[in-house]
């Protein structure tokens, strides 16, 4: 079932195209990623869909209806810029945020109870933001998100700015989410939480998108064209190595991207003769090569074009 | 719109606002600040003069004392007796303010004398002195010539104006002044009001920009809600504080009378049994607390004035706050506003002097200076109800168009960070959406 549709939207800023003509939809359940470069329009769409800004042109639906102050209220949002009232209290904040989505003020306490509970911060309810420290205030900003238990949940780049174990906390979370069936898109740029977590992927450059699909689909397309090579000397003949891409390279590493069907034996005879081999193993590209190489070859278009 | 969420907004700019240290004090202090007023005016008209000034008098004629004595007995001294050396030396050693001698000529000629005085004079105290003087010189050359008693009695008469305003009631007792300065301070308190809490409100737009809360809370509520919302929230602080200030007022001006009665009043009884003639216009009269009390309706206009001029302003300052991201940025912003409403508080005065002036009608109708000039008028002047009501429906569709502009830089401004935005970048954002 698409809970959200997004269906050719675009949107300007002055003569800024920021996004367009982009499409895609979420399936309920399933965690959406979102990915690509600072300014390739991810949070102009995120704010789009939570009804903040208006497409120019093209629609989005949730649960079938279009986007308005009724569909805000079925999203949990929690924008890249987190903030609170540093002078309010942490109880009265919540009860203030949570209430704006339209939830009564008895469930609204019972909630906040709960979540507070949840997170080890009963204590923290009389206190004002302003005297938590960051990782505290970023625990009550989830709560903030999440605490008028909506069916979906848009987290505009949530692992910037968090300490691994806060950063450990919120996958959790929302693995969690997902498993009680809610469903989440995120935006990020590290790969490695999206190659964990998320079941589909939508890659974003310059405001359109260039690549979507469920993840494990996506990676298969691209067929078995990488080598992780791990090695003991000189790396140096890697450099000698034509049409390929070099990512992850260290002093005994480097996962080698294959272009232009080069064979791979060829590779590794190389290989053998400057260095003792330890390991060559064909796979699928990371999703950070993935990553690189369609928004490289997608800028290499535009620069043709 | 949804009400519900207006409401949320505005209480919760309310409640937070409320319970401050900054406005509880100056919301109780101010009253206060008007006990200590009242409490001078009544030490002031109850004491009269502040210092009492002796003269001593070297009367040669014989006739001038006798007359000045009764003039004003407290403050001449008959040193006709004592050398005029230790007289000048009273006067340095200040146990006489001054002294004045008095010979034939000044009755006979008309003649000036020569008040000689050590320390400090003051206006007030040569000027009285002068005409104590001259009264008692001409009274004396009056009863010398021998003139009729017709033309005496006209020399006695001390013609003073006493006001009375003519009303569709009849005539009634009019305190013109009083008006005109009450008048003066609604008008200025109608400024503070809208300028202090334009600001608090615009520091509050900015404060949810640099916190970062404002996404969160436009993912829940339309610009346009969150924006009524906080104009109504600091609107209803800012009556509050009035609504408490009139209370007080109104309370204090019923009661001033009596306790001055009970704290002052054998004073008082002592003063008007005591004094006579001159004096007696001295002595404490619990009228003069009587004219504070004021028709209530003139509070009634005083709110619904600041409730419009601070719905037009605010929408401004709302507007001015989310296309910057810091206070400091503001100021560029600040100026098409304080303009119209420095205006109206500079005009305020000339509107007093003069509240019938055609100039004063129109800037009492102008709806960037009505809500501080109308007041004013409407507490020196018979205003025609006509005029009140031109100037409320020019000011709500001053405020509809203000609104229709600020609404939408606000709602581009405050998802925008980064350089503040020059006037073209508005007139863009106003475009844009």
């Amino acid at each position: 079932m698409d809970i959200i549709k997004v269906d050719s939207i675009a949107k300007a800023f002055g003569k800024n195209l920021a996004v367009n003509n982009v499409s895609f939809t979420v399936q309920k359940g399933r965690i959406f990623g979102l990915l690509g470069p600072n300014g390739a329009g991810k949070t102009t769409t995120i704010r789009m869909i939570n009804n903040i800004l208006a497409p120019d042109t093209g629609s989005i639906t949730i649960n079938g209806i279009e986007a308005s102050p009724q569909t805000q209220k079925m999203i949990g949002y929690m924008p890249e810029e987190r903030g609170l009232y540093k002078k309010m209290k942490v109880g009265e904040q919540l009860l203030y945020l949570t209430q704006l989505k339209g939830m009564d003020t008895k469930s609204a306490h019972k909630a906040i109870d709960f979540w507070l509970d949840r997170f080890d911060a009963s204590d923290w309810k009389k206190k004002e933001v302003g005297e938590l420290s960051k990782g505290m205030s970023q625990k009550i900003q989830f709560i903030a998100t999440i605490a008028h238990d909506p069916d979906i949940y848009i987290f505009d780049e949530p692992f910037s700015g968090l300490d691994p174990i806060n950063s450990e906390t919120l996958k959790e979370v929302i693995i969690d989410l997902k498993s009680q069936g809610k469903t989440i898109l995120f935006s990020t740029h590290r790969m490695e939480q999206v190659e964990q977590m998320c079941d589909d992927i939508c890659l974003f450059n310059k405001g359109k998108s260039v690549l979507q699909g469920d993840l494990r689909q996506v990676k298969s397309s691209f067929g078995k064209n990488t080598i992780n090579l791990e090695f003991e000397g000189d790396g140096s003949f890697l450099d000698k190595l034509e049409d390929v891409r070099i990512n992850n390279r260290s002093t005994n590493f480097a996962e080698i991207r294959v272009l232009n069907g080069q064979n791979m034996q060829d590779i590794l005879k190389l290989a053998i003769e400057h260095a003792e081999i330890h390991k060559f193993e064909r796979v699928q590209p990371s999703l950070n090569e993935i990553f690189i190489s369609t928004v490289g070859e997608d800028n290499l278009k535009n620069q043709e074009a | 719109m949804d009400f519900g969420k207006i409401f949320l907004v505005l209480k919760r700019e309310y409640l937070t606002r409320v319970r401050t240290k900054a406005f509880i004090l100056s919301t109780l202090l101010t009253p206060l600040a008007l006990v200590a007023l009242m409490a001078v005016v009544i030490i002031v008209s109850t004491s009269g003069s502040d210092s009492v000034k002796t003269v001593g008098i070297i009367d040669e004629t014989g006739v001038l004392y006798p007359r000045l004595e009764e003039i004003n007995a407290e403050r001449y001294e008959d040193v006709s007796m004592q050398p005029l050396d230790s007289v000048k030396a009273h006067v340095l050693s200040e146990q006489l303010d001054g002294y004045i001698v008095l010979g034939d000529s000044f009755i006979d000629s008309g003649d000036s004398p020569t008040l000689v005085y050590g320390g400090s004079g003051g206006l007030s105290f040569i000027g009285s002195v002068q005409d104590e003087l001259r009264d008692a010189v001409r009274d004396e050359r009056i009863s010398r010539s021998n003139v009729s008693d017709e033309i005496r009695e006209i020399f006695e008469a001390r013609p003073r104006i006493e006001s009375v305003k003519l009303t569709e009631q009849g005539e009634e007792e009019d305190h013109a002044i009083f008006g005109a300065a009450l008048g003066f301070i609604l008008g200025v308190l109608i400024f503070i009001g809208l300028f202090g809490y334009g600001a608090v409100l615009m520091r509050s737009v900015i404060e949810e920009k640099t916190n970062r809360i404002v996404e969160v809370i436009a993912s829940s509520v339309k610009p346009i809600e969150l924006m009524l919302g906080k104009l109504m929230g600091i609107c209803v602080l800012a009556i509050t504080q009035f609504a408490v200030w009139i209370v007080s007022y109104i309370g204090l001006s019923i009661a001033a009378a009596p306790i001055a009665v009970m704290i002052f009043g054998e004073k008082i009884d002592d003063l008007n049994s005591t004094a006579t003639g001159a004096a007696s216009s001295q002595g404490f009269d619990p009228a003069v607390l009587e004219q504070f009390q004021v028709d209530p309706m003139i509070f009634v206009y005083f709110i619904l004035f600041f409730f419009l001029g601070f719905m037009i302003y605010s929408a401004i300052f709302a507007a001015i706050g989310a296309a910057v991201d810091s206070e400091q940025d503001t100021q560029q912003f600040m100026i098409p506003v304080m303009i119209p409403i420095f205006m109206g508080y500079m005009l305020n005065m000339k509107i007093i002097e003069d509240p019938d002036s055609s100039f004063a009608v129109f800037a009492s109708l102008f709806p960037l200076t009505s809500p501080i000039n109308m007041i004013s008028r409407i507490a020196a002047t018979e205003v025609p109800f006509w005029e009140i009501l031109l100037s409320i429906v020019l000011m709500i569709g001053t405020f509809a168009g203000i609104m229709w502009l600020a609404a939408k830089i606000y709602r581009v401004g405050i998802l925008m960070y980064g350089k503040k935005p020059s006037y073209k970048e508005l007139a863009k954002w106003i475009r844009q959406s």
